[in-house]
């Protein structure tokens, strides 16, 4: 991963095995300020958020991450949400990416109040009174055993939870009462200690909370570990994935210890030698360091991708590599030690 | 492509589509030779082209019976180099994992292909063009759809032959499900079920009509697909100009009646040839490759008379 740093990028990151990643981010940053998932292509947020993500705290020059937080705010819509691409009219999951990814930085509680207050009066069609009662006239009900009375998040406004929307949401609400650890050198914003929310939007955010865990819990595969939120579809066992299942373990690290987590965190670790991809490597090592525990030999370590192969895979790719290359990232959040102690208890 | 020309034509006024079946039994014979001269029959418009190649790349697939098979994408590529396209891209928008690094691992699609670089498209990421859906078959009055796909001079959809617990088959139309990118709908694209899936289907074929048809039905699934089924040998290979009519005649391989299957029924009215007298049939008669499919009990009507 040796190639020159970006003239973004403080010496404090050349020579660092992180400095090949960070150069691609910055190189990728578009004159508008944000990120395409390509480099040369439109910006978006989502790559934009996870570019951010990527280069806070690693000394990346502030006039680049200050383009690339107004690039994020001025996509926000009316009504706080974030719309996946420009041009929509409509906000999505992203508004949960949106909000985490600004909670990080001082001075933009208006925006991340907006996103929460979208986010808590988002719930999907699935769930609904309506919903069920057409379910339980359907032939089809027992195809796809799911508890209706948990409700999460949909990838889109008015449709169904699934795991990874309702993951971000989840860390979302919990990127305004995390504490973000003291900046490093070079980069001047240490994020918000945390960000006093309105109490009605406190009770709203309550309320949802454990019903969303419920149903991540209630999306388990069958031995530990998520896919998109089919666990078993006409009988038959779904088989886990890396990603959704990161995504809901960090959604779930600041939570009670439960069996459920702890038999998905030893599925991770079984998994994690057989993982091919470098994204969901990075996501992967991410999240058991965020547990504490031990991250497994890899079949091909991270640093063994080349830059050609993180930068082909997009801007997100290239963002988690350098969250799990950077041992100073303050996002995700490390949890306590009794998660660890739990899922060795469990195995 | 398509997308330009409108190809919304009642049944009545469009010409007859053509359907070539080949009877193919393993993966090893010699593809590129059989997807050559079967491409050759239709004396396709690609030359100095740019080609898109939709594959229907789902996920992990470790008994090689739930992706178009790796050889067959390969052979394909290279059949369109021989016939001159300027360039062949491959591409698709797995709907239910965003790690497409590690579906194309499982697949092992570069190693029938070699190294794909820039050449292979993940549809889930690409830049988008808001494309207004004219027909409105669906609830959906616009999707945001992959720039790669719409700029393509000419887009071939290569299916599985597999059946599916909600739409009955998933054939050339429903793998245009793949192109719908996940960074704008999400894993899995929930949007289009909620619209309806049938109706979706026809919209999206309507806005980005593939211009021809490469299935896999060497080794198909059946029963509980796209996914969780069983594999099915069928033997065959199918080469369509026109998605509803190989579709259809995909169907009828498969021991289905596609008039049965509600989005195939309303694509014959306007985006294609379901009905037999209007399809020109090349290579094997149906009849002596057909195998019937088992469906999931929901879809138990769409067998054809004789069929368990």
């Amino acid at each position: 991963m040796n190639r020159p740093v970006s003239p973004h990028l403080s010496n404090r990151a050349a020579g660092s095995p992180l400095a090949g990643v960070l150069g691609i981010l910055a190189d990728a940053q578009n004159s508008d300020g944000g990120w395409a998932f390509a480099k040369g292509g439109h910006s978006r947020v989502e790559p934009t958020c996870w570019a951010l993500l990527g280069l806070a705290h690693t000394g990346f020059a502030q006039p680049g991450m200050s383009g690339g937080l107004d690039f994020l705010r001025s996509q926000q819509l009316p009504d706080g949400s974030w719309p996946t691409t420009n041009g929509m009219s409509a906000g999505g999951w992203v508004t949960s990416l949106g909000a985490l990814t600004l909670a990080q930085f001082p001075a933009n509680e208006k925006s991340v109040h907006a996103a929460l207050q979208w986010l808590s009066d988002d719930y999907p069609r699935d769930s609904s009174r309506w919903q069920k009662l057409l379910k339980s006239l359907s032939a089809r009900k027992q195809h796809a055993a799911h508890n209706d009375e948990f409700r999460g998040w949909g990838w889109t406004p008015r449709t169904s939870s699934w795991v990874e929307p309702t993951a971000f949401a989840l860390l979302a609400f919990a990127a305004v009462s995390a504490k973000p650890a003291e900046a490093s050198a070079g980069f001047s914003a240490s994020g918000p200690a945390a960000l006093p929310v309105a109490p009605e939007l406190a009770r709203q955010m309550s309320d949802r909370r454990p019903l969303a865990i419920g149903l991540l819990y209630d999306r388990m595969c069958s031995g530990g570990g998520w896919n998109c939120g089919n666990p078993r579809v006409y009988g038959v066992d779904g088989d886990s994935l890396i990603l959704p299942s990161c995504w809901a373990l960090l959604a779930l690290g600041d939570t009670p210890d439960h069996p459920n987590r702890a038999a998905s965190l030893a599925w991770l670790e079984k998994s994690f030698a057989a993982i091919a991809g470098p994204g969901s490597l990075a996501v992967a090592q991410i999240t058991l360091e965020s547990y504490n525990l031990p991250v497994p030999l890899a079949r091909r370590p991270l640093a063994d991708f080349s830059l050609a192969d993180l930068a082909g895979q997009g801007t997100h790719v290239a963002a988690w590599a350098a969250l799990a290359l950077n041992p100073s990232r303050v996002w995700p959040a490390r949890f306590s030690q009794s998660s660890a102690t739990t899922r060795q208890s469990q195995t | 492509m398509n997308l330009r020309n409108r190809q919304l034509i009642p049944s009545f006024s469009r010409p007859p589509s053509r359907v070539l079946i080949r009877k193919v039994a393993r993966y090893e014979e010699d593809l590129l030779g059989i997807l050559y001269e079967s491409l050759r029959e239709f004396a396709l418009p690609v030359q100095d082209k740019t080609v898109f190649l939709k594959a229907n790349l789902v996920g992990h697939d470790p008994r090689g019976f739930i992706n178009t098979h790796p050889a067959v994408i390969a052979a394909a590529r290279e059949a369109f180099r021989k016939l001159g396209a300027a360039r062949v891209l491959i591409g698709d928008g797995p709907a239910l994992d965003r790690d497409t690094q590690a579906i194309l691992e499982s697949v092992r699609l570069t190693e029938f292909t070699g190294k794909l670089g820039a050449d292979f498209c993940d549809l889930n990421i690409d830049d988008v063009e808001r494309v207004l859906l004219e027909t409105r078959a669906s609830l959906l009055k616009e999707l945001y759809l992959p720039k790669t796909v719409l700029g393509a001079d000419y887009f071939v959809s290569m299916p599985k032959l597999k059946t599916h617990h909600w739409a009955g088959v998933t054939l050339s139309m429903k793998n245009l499900f793949g192109i719908v990118p996940g960074s704008c709908y999400g894993w899995p694209k929930n949007i289009l079920h909620w619209a309806g899936i049938d109706r979706s289907i026809l919209d999206i074929n309507a806005a980005a009509r593939p211009d021809f048809v490469i299935a896999d039905g060497i080794l198909g699934m059946e029963g509980n697909g796209p996914i969780q089924g069983n594999p099915k040998q069928a033997g065959v290979l199918l080469f369509g100009d026109d998605p509803v009519a190989t579709d259809s005649t995909a169907c009828r391989v498969m021991g289905l009646r596609p008039e049965k299957i509600d989005y195939l029924n309303r694509a014959g009215t306007m985006l294609g040839h379901l009905e037999v007298p209007k399809i020109q049939q090349l290579g094997e008669p149906i009849a002596s490759v057909s195998t019937p499919f088992a469906v999931v009990s929901e879809f138990r009507a769409l067998r054809e008379t004789g069929t368990k």
